[in-house]
């Protein structure tokens, strides 16, 4: 039996995708911004000695990274809003279980890029007079920060990725988009080809940039 | 005498890069050449040219009679099949060893004679304890590569080429990468191989070695055999300038006995 | 306001939850039988395959490992019965997705090991007349897999993760068992939480039984310069 292959529905439902696109790049972009801003605190955290920030810290990070996401944003939009007392749409599920996710997988990267700076640095630094959020700010960040940038980046790849689980709450994304299209024009074939191809489009171009990325500084040593 | 190996025209560049430009050699059977030159003279292309490490852009390589590779219209072809038999009948030793660091001393030096000859288990076994004795580390045998010396890896290297029962022997620097209090023993194995008649092809930085072991010493520059001969006129009479410029930047060069124990 | 916790009625459903972690374990160990032999092809025919076969194997890994895994397995049970005129259903199209998609990363990680083998563990196995396939038979592969099995680990755990999805397409897995519980009993707050804590339990044992490996493995790795 042979398909004939029929995109015009694709076409003419693309403003529905192109809203899916956008609440795709918005909901990437907030989690993005945010995880990676409070993983930098929860990072330091962990990479402190002392046991109040280290160990709600740890507990934290190995919550986050050893359950499936998936879970995480489902407790966020069924169980969470029990005992939450503000309203949670599907929008602030989906955000707060990806950010929280973010926020875990970010701060290991910190920490490591953190720990990869020699300790001579921070002895110069000390020696300076600074003191520690001086010594982090001027001296050390500035390094770890660079080392840190292929990492951070396949996070993001991730991020764009795990975007699409917030069409099983029905967040509007481009995934939600292409199934509601699919079920309305009897098109699974053309429509999930096409969603692919968009997330391929979307998401190929950082895997690539990474890639030179780690090559290049891997070059410099 | 019998020739061994007959190198006719070997040419080979990379690129733009002329690295051997004619090079014409022959070596009977019991010879111990040692070959000298600057680095980038192209004597390691050289060696790795004679059992196809490296592909040669042009010329002939005849090995024990018989022509490697298919000639047609003035260029030869090689079979990845043809050179990989070749490859069994000729041993080199590399400047890192390059031991398997996943496989004791004693299957190191089994794998050839069992992967590629097919021996049978006694046969390679007996191969391998065989080898292992000529250059004294029987005792080794049950050994992993971390935990030798770098004069012990390289010995177990020589006995891992030995136990192909290979018809000619190369060396690229095998001494080059070891601390020098460890470069003696593995001199003294490659001395006792040549005193017992094994072909040998050697290139090296020792020059009291080549002084002592050599039958006939080659000095090479710019891709070519610029001066050859017994050691004697070689490294104490060179004719050629750049052979005496490069004699005189090796003061270290110890006369006439080289410590080899 | 207190929220009154009742795990009763959960409870009572527990074996559901149980079956549903099995069928979780049943998805993510037949993937794994499949992806990882399919990874090491891909990953030699990427490496050493001629170019008609390099150029659309890597553009198949590249595909699989940055498209939404959401989007691969809806497409697999959705489109493709259509388009090859086959029925099939959750269960096989959730094995034939992660299948593929594990493998896409498991090329990757075997590509990583076999390139980071020195070249001189092949130039020696050449030198003694080794051809290529008994090469990475003998000498690379058995080195290359070692310091893979850390990172082999770590992609099976994240495959675990994925396989949360199969609920979207009906399979009783142990979050799809959690979402009928919370559905039937209203109590989500208890089953979700309860489900995410036994997600926990599988998971953050593996991890620890990675890192622990990759300790020892760190220890007693090989330190040759050879």
């Amino acid at each position: 039996m042979e398909h004939a292959w029929d995109f015009s529905a694709v076409f003419t439902n693309s403003y529905l995708l192109l809203i899916g696109l956008k609440n795709t790049i918005i909901l990437a972009v907030v989690c993005l911004v945010l995880g990676l801003f409070f993983g930098l605190f929860v990072g330091a955290a962990r990479y402190s000695t002392r046991i109040v920030f280290n160990w709600p810290a740890t507990a934290f990070v190995e919550v986050f990274r050893n359950t499936p996401v998936l879970v995480q944003i489902m407790w966020f939009f069924f169980a969470f809003p029990i005992i939450s007392p503000f309203d949670i749409d599907a929008f602030t599920a989906a955000t707060l279980g990806l950010t929280l996710n973010t926020i875990a997988f970010s701060s290991e990267i910190y920490r490591a890029g953190i720990q990869s700076i020699h300790r001579g640095q921070w002895e110069a630094a000390k020696a300076l007079g600074m003191n520690y959020t001086n010594q982090m700010r001027r001296i050390i960040l500035p390094q770890a920060i660079r080392r840190m940038i292929p990492a951070f980046m396949n996070r993001a790849v991730e991020l764009v990725k795990m975007t699409s689980l917030a069409s099983v709450i029905a967040y509007g994304e481009l995934m939600y988009q292409a199934k509601t299209i699919s079920t309305i024009e009897f098109n699974p074939i053309e429509m999930y080809t096409s969603v692919a191809l968009i997330f391929f489009v979307l998401i190929f171009p950082l895997t690539l940039f990474v890639q030179r990325l780690e090559i290049k500084s891997k070059g410099r040593g | 005498m019998v020739e061994i190996l007959k190198i006719e025209g070997l040419n080979k560049s990379f690129g733009d890069l002329t690295v051997l430009d004619g090079i014409d050699l022959s070596v009977n059977k019991g010879e111990t050449i040692v070959v000298i030159g600057a680095s980038g003279s192209g004597k390691s292309t050289m060696l790795r040219c004679v059992n196809f490490m490296e592909i040669p852009s042009g010329g002939r390589i005849t090995l024990n009679g018989s022509a490697i590779g298919t000639a047609s219209n003035g260029s030869v072809t090689y079979s990845e099949k043809e050179l990989t038999g070749l490859r069994a009948r000729v041993g080199m030793v590399f400047q890192h060893f390059n031991l398997f660091p996943h496989m004791t001393v004693k299957q190191n030096v089994m794998e050839g004679p069992k992967t590629v000859l097919k021996c049978s288990a006694v046969e390679c076994s007996r191969r391998a304890d065989k080898y292992l004795e000529k250059v004294g580390l029987g005792w080794k045998a049950d050994s992993f590569p971390s935990q030798l010396s770098g004069g012990q890896q390289q010995r177990v290297a020589i006995a891992r080429a030995l136990a192909m029962e290979p018809e000619i022997m190369l060396f690229d620097e095998a001494t080059s990468a070891l601390d020098p209090e460890l470069v003696g023993e593995v001199l003294l194995t490659m001395k006792e191989l040549a005193d017992e008649g094994m072909t040998m092809l050697i290139v090296t930085h020792e020059l009291g070695f080549a002084y002592t072991v050599a039958d006939r010493v080659l000095f090479l520059a710019n891709g070519k055999i610029l001066e050859q001969g017994d050691p004697e006129s070689v490294l104490i009479n060179p004719q050629q300038d750049a052979t005496k410029n490069f004699l005189r930047g090796h003061g270290s060069f110890r006369l006439p006995e080289p410590n080899l124990d | 306001m207190g929220y009154e916790w009742d795990f009763g009625v959960v409870l009572r459903d527990f074996d559901l939850l149980l079956w549903g972690l099995v069928n979780t374990l049943k998805v993510t160990g037949l993937s794994l039988l499949f992806g990882v032999p399919l990874g090491l092809f891909l990953a030699l025919w990427r490496l050493y395959g001629g170019r008609l076969i390099r150029v659309p194997v890597g553009v198949l890994i590249e595909f699989l490992r940055t498209t939404p895994p959401i989007a691969q397995l809806f497409w697999f049970f959705f489109a493709m019965p259509i388009l090859l005129g086959i029925e099939i259903d959750p269960f096989q199209a959730s094995v034939l997705t992660f299948s593929l998609q594990s493998s896409a990363f498991f090329a990757e990680v075997f590509r990583g090991g076999i390139v980071s083998i020195d070249n001189g563990q092949w130039e020696a196995a050449k030198a003694i007349g080794m051809d290529r396939n008994a090469s990475l038979r003998r000498i690379i592969l058995p080195q290359a897999v070692k310091r893979m099995v850390p990172a082999f680990l770590e992609r099976a755990i994240e495959l675990m993760k994925t396989t949360t999805l199969v609920g979207t397409i009906s399979y009783a897995d142990l979050l799809y068992e959690a979402n009928n519980i919370a559905q039937s009993t209203y109590r989500s707050l208890e089953v979700f939480s309860l489900a995410a804590g036994m997600y926990f339990v599988v998971i953050f044992a593996c991890s620890m039984g990675v890192r622990r490996l990759e300790r020892h493995l760190g220890r007693t790795g090989e330190t040759t310069t050879g």
